[in-house]
């Protein structure tokens, strides 16, 4: 059944490794509330979102990018910074103001990129065979949201290195808190697509309620489990 | 087969060093088989590769080239003894299948019993309440004084309900073709009301009219059974209203549709009955014209004492509906000519004779019917007489109702009326009652005799009940709920004093009874035997196992290693042994073998001990009891053998996240089955999953080390997913997708032929098509042999024509030319649809049987790198094509079957198909390139793809989607067995054309002398049937559990038959298809290049 042994799908040649949080206490405290703070804030504005979901998300894509942002600038190693991520720095000695430019920089870099990944996620979600036609702002927004929640911490700590984001996109760069978040968002977005066609006249089945919903509960989830249970693990195929 | 080679396998054209000793063969079967062609080249090809061979092979004698030719021999002895083991425990499988789903069947669908009992005459079920002169006698009224002495009954076939009533055009709402197009009957009712009543006239499903029929004259419900016999009618033997007609001495006569000769044979007046065949549906015209010339000669004053009841049958309404759908011009000219034909026959009538106008149906959005749809069951009913009769209870009645939703009568309701208004008994098994316009005279007081009637009728009723449980065996008493109470209310009703208001209260009080005893009869005979169900349920759950069995048993046996070198290795020990003297290897001993000899012994031990079993239970059918005993031992026997060769069960789960995402697909799928929207939403799940099937494969594809093999991946991937994304366009949406869906199939919701638009789809296919298939052979430098001739050619040749085929039809649909005379285009594409069969069908079968392998042999002077081998002398050999000889052969078989599929598909479903054969071909290149060809994903997705091109192809699983009109597109009449196999190859095409291309997931890339590849090919089959034999176990499970739920009829129970029929169908041509095309392309193959 299964065609045996690890053929042709190694990885690249220079073992990547996982992303260790910035080893500040304040990362760590974040990392924790950042989870927390985002379901609390998405059931807050569920009911708003069912009511009307083009305005709501496009009235929460800001505080979304806010809460993205101060969680990469306080949590995660910027692209380039990461060159030892895991030796253990001195604290303090890094908030050198070059460091702060070089971190804003970096999330501009970043969500312009992850701005340039939403068309591609909306493509994605028309030949998975959403509406065409109609929907298109709520087929926009929701991947709006999906690139703010996946991809821009991946750029964020990953910047545009071909050999990692062919890495990525292969889904076989090491589990991580980051990368395990982006995996679970994509997997919950696609979860999320399941009750849609049953006939229970909810509003909360329009699109594109559950894939949204999916993909916060699966970012969370997907966060969770990459930064503890199976963190430094690798995806198989095969 | 299980590993895949390490080299690259782009252009994998490389072969093998020499192996020992097998060149002389080869250059002798080639010479032969080229013969023909290349004479010229013949010898010195012949010369090199025998070099070849020599180079190895110098110094032995003959005898070992005789040793390798005889050890050849052998092998393809052992091959052909295992390919029928092989046929055998698939036709087995087959038959397991088909016990299952007969045990289910038996069970489920409802069944009736058909009492012999007859009424007559002189035997009321009850004392008259009234005494008349006369009574008892057919000439002044057996039950009740009759009214008229003769009856028209004329039935549109179809007509609808909203057909008949005024519509108020509006902007938000505008008129359809079929509006306000026959007015007559209502202005009639409207106007006089004592002459004429229109009503709603409610059919019970299935609307086929056949079953109406059987409905319109007994009076009883049908059974759902009586839908598939659709094809071939069956004399009606219960009592029924024509038969009291002849025993009456009612002359009948009988005009157009010849479904009532099939059910009342020899009931018809010769000489004047004219009978018309009824399944042409092309044809609008032929029946009404001819009822039409027929009627009124009839209905004059000379003839009209040759007859006393006219049926007549028109079927141009119902045939412009499936031909055009209702919002058709044409729908619109044949409901004025029945408008205009009503009208002088009206003008004929004279006063003694009663007209009924009914539809015996009606039809959905597109103008088909056979299910329980409103539009479908919504006829209409008009009665006429010239003699002032009809009455109207109630001065808001006076209106005919406005919707099909007010004031409806039951079809069966015509039954009592009819026979109470011509003196006659009531039929036996009638469970109507009399339509109340009919007997409340002129005044509408008539209430005594409003109570006598439905008196009368609820007796009626009543006695058949009781014999009912006589003859079942019940108790009456016993069963809950019985109407007794209610008679008794009415019998106290009337039988005290003689006021108005009583009779008034005890019409009601009748009326209730009648309508508790059509509600206790409809549940009743809603009851399913579910011991059988469950006896089929399991026989389809071992069909499943011993599947699933077979199919690992079958992939773990013998991982063969893919190695050159260990393979020479090896062919040189066996042929120095065989040489030797020993003995020819013995056959290994395969799971094929070992399971069917299983089923066998299994079936035969349990034949053995039927007697005896029988003997216990005694009360069972004979035949049921042999096939359930033989298919349960038989699985029985499958599972010893199992156990008895591997001691404990491995891990059944799947261990990749391909083999998770096989069980993903075809498992959430089945259980989602048991939902109605998921079974309604089947299409967008099944895009769903083809999307998530090609997103894995991109990111698996990602993973490849050479950047060639990951371009061509991740092209392949996204191809794959974008056009199964550019089919999903192709729409027909069910009743209950609305709103959310828009048909796109045929030229608009409300029709069923293609727009003009859509009539370039062939001619693209035609041209791109054949292109498409070459750059897959050309990837290989395979488009050698018979592939460009019949590719580039024959198979392109066809193409057009079907194309040209299409375009005639929709030429004669639209009438674009209507100076031609009619039936002359019909006469031309007839003749072009045939000859697209024999090229695919006869032409092609035998070219696949006798073609070479699609490669080129040849020397060159500056040969492509990577694909020569040189000879001891120094000349380069380059043979073209050989690293995939087994697929590109294979696939021109497949090439046949697909033009076969493409021919019955109309221009839209011609293109679903193209883009099918497309992902196919890239869903090969995907799984070589990923090496998962041995993985249960492949085939599976090959089913994916299957079903999804089942809707992308105009179809849906309910009855009414089934594209009928496809049994004349090679034919001008029904014919048996053809008419049946086209609506098959119609409904079925893009399964067919899936299970067809299973074996190419195995060949694909494949090079010759590769061992076990029967045994792969097998594997994937079995992977492959398995997703359709899951959806079926889980569909019946599904209908047998909600067997009591609202939409079974509408949603669960066309699905299970859907499935059921996929899985023979797919059993079949399994067999048929692939494995007997197997058999041929390997003899080929190894004729060739020696045998593995």
């Amino acid at each position: 059944m299964a065609s045996a042994g690890p053929t042709k799908s190694t990885a690249p040649v220079k073992p990547s490794l996982p992303i260790e949080l910035l080893p500040t206490d304040l990362a760590r405290i974040v990392s924790q509330a950042h989870p927390a703070l985002l379901l609390s804030a998405y059931y807050l504005r569920f009911p708003a979102l069912v009511a009307d979901p083009v305005s709501t998300l496009l009235k929460s894509l800001l505080p979304l990018a806010a809460l993205q942002i101060s969680y990469a600038i306080l949590c995660l190693p910027p692209v380039g910074s990461t060159s030892k991520p895991v030796k253990k720095a001195k604290p303090g000695s890094k908030k050198t103001p070059e460091h702060s430019s070089a971190k804003i920089l970096t999330v501009i870099y970043a969500l312009v990129l992850s701005l340039v990944s939403v068309p591609v996620l909306a493509a994605v979600q028309v030949l998975f065979g959403a509406p065409i036609t109609t929907h298109i702002p709520h087929t926009l927004l929701s991947s709006a949201h999906v690139a703010l929640l996946a991809i821009f911490p991946l750029i964020y700590v990953h910047g545009s290195d071909g050999a990692k984001w062919r890495e990525i996109a292969s889904v076989y760069s090491p589990i991580d808190e980051v990368f395990g978040a982006s995996v679970g968002s994509f997997l919950g977005a696609w979860l999320g697509a399941v009750p849609i066609p049953l006939d229970w006249d909810r509003d909360w089945q329009k699109w594109p309620i559950t894939i949204v919903t999916g993909a916060y509960a699966g970012y969370v989830v997907g966060k969770l489990a990459g930064g503890w249970l199976l963190k430094g693990k690798k995806i198989e195929f095969d | 087969m299980a590993d895949p080679p390490p080299a690259p396998k782009v252009f994998k054209d490389a072969v093998p060093r020499a192996a020992p000793g097998n060149y002389d063969s080869i250059a002798a079967q080639y010479e032969r088989a080229r013969a023909a062609e290349e004479k010229d080249d013949q010898e010195r090809v012949g010369g090199i590769l025998g070099g070849l061979g020599l180079s190895r092979r110098e110094g032995r004698g003959k005898e070992e080239k005789g040793a390798f030719e005889r050890l050849n021999e052998v092998k393809e002895r052992r091959f052909r003894g295992e390919w029928l083991w092989v046929v055998g425990f698939w036709v087995w499988l087959l038959c397991i299948h088909a016990a299952g789903l007969y045990f289910f069947t038996k069970g489920f669908l409802l069944t009736r019993l058909v009492l012999e009992e007859k009424s007559t005459c002189a035997e009321p079920p009850i004392a008259l309440s009234t005494r008349f002169s006369g009574a008892g006698t057919p000439e002044a009224g057996c039950w009740h004084p009759k009214t008229f002495d003769k009856a028209v009954v004329i039935i549109i076939d179809a007509l609808r309900y909203d057909f008949t009533v005024p519509f108020k055009n509006s902007t938000d709402n505008p008129s359809q073709a079929f509006h306000n197009a026959l007015p007559f009957l209502y202005e009639t009712a409207e106007k006089q009301p004592q002459n004429a009543f229109l009503l709603p006239f409610i059919a019970d499903p299935p609307t086929t009219t056949l079953c109406r029929l059987k409905g319109l004259t007994t009076g009883t419900l049908p059974t759902f059974i009586d839908a598939g016999s659709n094809f071939a009618g069956e004399a009606i033997e219960e009592d029924n209203l024509l038969m009291q007609m002849k025993d009456a001495g009612r002359r009948i006569v009988h005009l157009g549709d010849d479904t009532w000769t099939a059910l009342f044979p020899g009931y018809f007046e010769d000489g004047i009955s004219r009978a018309y065949d009824s399944f042409n549906v092309w044809d609008l015209h032929t029946v009404d014209n001819g009822v039409v010339e027929h009627i009124m000669p009839l209905l004059s004053a000379e003839k009209k004492g040759e007859w006393d009841v006219m049926i007549a049958h028109f079927l141009g309404v119902d045939h412009a509906g499936h031909r055009y759908g209702p919002n058709h011009p044409a729908m619109t000219a044949k409901l004025e000519q029945m408008n205009g034909v009503l009208r002088d026959v009206v003008e004929a009538l004279d006063d003694e004779t009663l007209l009924v106008v009914m539809g015996d149906h009606g039809m959905d959005g597109k103008g088909d019917h056979g299910g329980e749809s409103d539009d479908e069951v919504q006829a209409a009913l008009w009665m006429y007489s010239k003699r002032d009769t009809f009455g109207r209870t109630k001065p808001e009645f006076r209106i005919p109702p406005a919707t099909a939703k007010e004031r409806p009568v039951n079809q069966i309701d015509l039954v009592p009326t009819l026979a109470l208004l011509l003196g006659l008994p009531i039929p036996f098994n009638n469970l109507g009652r009399p339509i109340e316009e009919a007997f409340a005279g002129v005044k509408g007081t008539a209430w005594e005799k409003l109570a006598a009637v439905a008196r009368m009728t609820a007796a009626g009723i009543k006695r058949y009940q009781a014999a009912y449980y006589v003859a079942q065996g019940v108790d009456e008493s016993t069963v809950d709920g019985s109407p007794k109470a209610l008679w008794a209310t009415a019998e106290t009703t009337i039988a005290g004093t003689r006021k108005h208001q009583n009779w008034q209260e005890g019409y009601t009080a009748f009326l209730a009874f009648q309508e508790e005893t059509l509600r206790i009869c409809r549940s009743l005979w809603a009851r399913f035997d579910v011991p059988c169900m469950i006896l089929g349920i399991g026989i389809l759950a071992g069909g499943v196992l011993a599947l699933m069995l077979y199919a690992n048993g079958n992939s773990d046996d013998g991982n063969a290693i893919d190695d050159i070198d260990l393979d020479r290795a090896e062919l040189q020990l066996e042929l120095d042994n065989f040489a030797k003297g020993d003995a020819a290897p013995l056959p290994d001993e395969t799971t094929t073998r070992l399971l069917f000899r299983g089923a066998l012994m299994g079936s035969l031990l349990g034949s053995l001990l039927c007697p005896a079993l029988w003997g216990m239970n005694g009360s069972e059918n004979v035949l049921d009891f042999g096939l359930a005993v033989g298919a349960i031992s038989g699985l029985l026997g499958v599972l010893y053998q199992d156990m008895r060769r591997r001691m404990s069960f491995g891990n059944p789960l799947p261990t990749t996240i391909w083999g998770w995402l096989a069980v993903i697909f075809t498992v959430s799928q089945s259980i989602g089955f048991a939902s109605n929207s998921y079974t309604i939403w089947e299409d967008s799940i099944l895009l769903f999953f083809l999307g998530t099937f090609g997103v894995a494969s991109a990111f698996s594809a990602l993973r490849l080390e050479i950047a060639a093999d990951r371009a061509l991946g991740i092209y392949h991937s996204v191809a794959f997913v974008a056009l199964g994304w550019a089919a999903s366009f192709s729409k027909l949406c069910r009743e209950e997708q609305m709103p959310y869906c828009r048909s796109t199939y045929y030229a608009s919701a409300t029709s069923s032929t293609s727009a003009p638009w859509q009539l370039i789809i062939p001619f693209v296919v035609a041209a791109v098509l054949p292109a498409i298939i070459k750059s897959f052979y050309t990837g290989s430098r395979s488009y050698e042999g018979l592939a460009p001739a019949w590719i580039s050619w024959a198979f392109r040749f066809g193409l057009v024509l079907s194309a040209i085929f299409w375009t005639l039809d929709a030429a004669d649909d639209g009438e674009w030319f209507p100076n031609l005379p009619s039936g002359l285009l019909k006469n031309i594409r007839v003749p072009i649809a045939q000859t697209v069969f024999a090229l695919s069908l006869v032409a092609g079968s035998i070219a696949f049987s006798y073609a070479p392998p699609c490669i080129s042999i040849s020397t060159t002077a500056t040969p492509t790198p990577g694909s020569q081998i040189t000879n001891s002398s120094g000349a380069r050999v380059t043979i073209l094509g050989f690293a995939n000889a087994n697929g590109t052969r294979y696939l021109l078989l497949v090439t046949n079957i697909l033009l076969c599929v493409l021919m019955v598909q109309k221009p839209m479903g011609a293109g679903a198909i193209s883009l099918m054969a497309w992902q196919i071909l890239t869903l090969l290149e995907i799984l070589d390139l990923l090496s998962l060809t041995s993985s249960p994903i492949g085939p599976i997705v090959l089913a994916l793809l299957g079903s999804f091109h089942f809707f992308k192809t105009g179809h849906q699983a309910t009855l009414s989607s089934i594209q009928w009109e496809s049994a004349f597109i090679p034919l001008h009449t029904i014919r048996y067995p053809w008419s049946p196999v086209l609506v098959a190859l119609n409904f079925f095409g893009a399964q067919i054309l899936a299970v067809s291309a299973v074996p190419l997931i195995v060949l694909w890339k494949q090079k010759p002398r590769k061992k076990g590849l029967l045994r792969s090919v097998v594997t994937a089959l079995s992977w492959h049937v398995a997703y359709y034999a899951v959806v079926c176990l889980a569909t019946t499970m599904w209908a047998g559990h909600l067997r009591r739920h609202l939409m079974l009829f509408r949603i669960f129970s066309p699905k299970f038959m859907t499935a059921a029929f996929v899985l023979l169908v797919v059993d079949v041509i399994g067999i048929c298809v692939a494995l007997v095309g197997v058999r041929f392309n390997t003899l080929s193959v190894s004729e060739v290049f020696g045998w593995a």
